[in-house]
């Protein structure tokens, strides 16, 4: 593991009305690496890549991106600093009045000058990479789920950035899609030595690829080492939620009632 | 009663909350004038919201123009004055029903339009990408069609007249027999260029920010889902049409009403 970390996160805090979401997280995101940050549904993994990437801003505390503050940069440089990551939304968020082509070649038509011929070029490689250069002429409601999220990816790598951000990377895809994202991840990685953040809870596939993990719930890292580490993690929660169990100390149940009370005292109310 | 004031207290701290998040919005968005690069973006929302209403603006005009001039004409025949029915028409028209109806036009057709697309866009998440790939979204997708309907609307007026006149012009002269000389000339020594065709152009023009800004900030400012882009959508249409109507009010008193 490098010795410098690319993305830091200070004792962060967010709400949003009165519901906290972040009490105090703190993270520490290596260079050239694929960390993954996990946790079950609705802890906030996405407000999360919401507050690195800057779309959103924290109550307290810093996320530092190679060395420099998210959140204390202009509109304007923070707009610059994006051009250094790139984001893969849940839903691959392409731009339904463009072509899977010029989805692709939007990042490069905005932030470079360079000519038509090139940008063709380089489109296509991105498209190559992710397996669909075939279908550079299609809508992309003409796309399945997944080939729309091979294709976000193909445009969040136009721009060759340092930092990748995935949300949700395998949600809703048949088993073959998956193992062509699960593989798609780790391999980009590696050929382009990009630093990669996975939010998922798709706990499987995504400790066959991450190199470090961390666990979120109630607002705070509840745990945090390698897959391997996490796997014979003793910590009930812990356990819970690598290997799948249902109920646990975090309850099956949302909290409600005596369930017999509930049923035979109900006197018409709902 | 407390809890009342305090409730009444909360929506106005609300409305000038919401208020203000709309004039930084709009401030944000109009400083994208657009440029040489975002010159094809202008156009083609022109197009979206200015060309694609043309047929909706261009056949009411033609229908409210003959309408006046056949409520007008049984009036004014009673008095012997059918001859001012040119002068009738065109001023109705340019002083009010072609800015205000256009506006009205404007906002159901393009502006719930322009509210459901940008809300679209942000319920997908496609504003979101285009943040994170480092565009701003409020140049790249909100200034181009604020722009646009600043100028179109103004160019859809000046149709909604033009087309008006011309209707009136075929039930008053060609159908019911008014003299054609009359009805043009009397037009022509009545209608001031600047009392009445500039100020209809500048109510015009102030609808034009209206309707557009209503209609891109409640697209922009929605809750992403399906309701709440409904919601959003009628209410574009909704306050746009209030605040038309109402400025309408307004802006008649300061030009014509002898407050000025």
């Amino acid at each position: 593991m490098s010795d410098t970390p690319f993305v830091v996160v200070e004792n962060l805090y967010f709400s949003r009305g009165d519901t906290e979401i972040f009490r105090g997280v703190d993270l520490s995101i290596p260079r050239g690496k694929i960390t993954a940050i996990m946790g079950p549904s609705g802890t906030g993994k996405t407000t999360l890549l919401k507050l690195i990437g800057g779309q959103l801003t924290p109550d307290s505390g810093r996320v530092l991106i190679g060395g420099e503050d998210v959140h204390s940069q202009s509109r304007r440089a923070l707009f610059a600093m994006r051009r250094r990551m790139g984001m893969l939304f849940q839903s691959g968020a392409l731009f339904s009045d463009l072509s899977v082509f010029e989805n692709v070649a939007f990042p490069l038509r905005v932030h470079t000058d360079l000519p038509e011929a090139m940008i063709r070029d380089l489109v296509l490689m991105k498209l190559e990479a992710v397996g669909l250069r075939g279908a550079r002429e299609l809508m992309p409601a003409e796309l399945s789920g997944g080939m729309a999220r091979r294709v976000a990816l193909a445009r969040a790598m136009a721009l060759d950035p340092e930092l990748i951000l995935y949300d949700e990377p395998f949600v809703g895809q048949d088993p073959i899609s998956m193992g062509v994202l699960v593989q798609l991840i780790k391999r980009l990685n590696e050929a382009l030595g990009l630093t990669s953040i996975v939010v998922s809870h798709d706990i499987k596939e995504t400790l066959t690829i991450a190199d470090y993990v961390y666990v979120i719930a109630d607002g705070k890292v509840m745990a945090h080492g390698t897959p391997r580490n996490l796997d014979v993690d003793q910590d009930p929660r812990v356990s819970q939620f690598v290997h799948g169990e249902p109920d646990g100390p975090v309850p099956f149940h949302y909290p409600a009632a005596d369930f017999h009370t509930d049923i035979l005292d109900a006197g018409g109310r709902r | 009663m407390i809890t009342r004031i305090m409730s009444l207290g909360r929506r106005g701290c609300d409305l000038l909350e919401a208020l203000g998040r709309a004039g930084i919005f709009v401030a944000q968005s109009a400083v994208g004038v657009p440029s040489r690069e975002g010159w094809h973006l202008w156009v083609r929302q022109m197009h979206f919201v200015g060309v694609l209403s043309l047929a909706i603006v261009l056949v009411s005009g033609l229908f409210i123009g003959m309408v006046l001039a056949l409520q007008g004409y049984t009036l004014l025949v009673d008095f012997g004055a059918e001859q001012a029915l040119g002068q009738m028409v065109a001023l109705s028209l340019l002083r009010e029903l072609a800015p205000v109806v256009a506006a009205l036009l404007f906002a159901g057709r393009a502006g719930s339009a322009l509210t459901a697309e940008i809300g679209l866009m942000k319920a997908t998440e496609q504003l979101s990408s285009m943040e994170m790939i480092g565009v701003d979204p409020l140049r790249r997708v909100v200034a181009p069609r604020l722009w646009a309907g600043f100028v179109t609307l103004p160019l859809l007026t000046i149709g909604f007249s033009v087309v008006g006149i011309y209707g009136g012009y075929l039930v008053g002269v060609e159908w019911l027999g008014v003299f054609e000389g009359s009805y043009w000339g009397n037009m022509q020594s009545s209608v001031e260029f600047v009392g009445d065709v500039g100020n209809g152009l500048i109510k015009s023009l102030v609808f034009a920010v209206v309707v557009t800004w209503i209609a891109v900030f409640q697209g922009y400012d929605l809750v992403p889902t399906s309701e709440g882009i409904s919601r959003a959508t009628t209410r574009t249409v909704v306050y746009s049409s209030l605040a038309v109507l109402g400025l309408d009010f307004v802006l008649t008193a300061v030009m014509f009403g002898g407050l000025s």
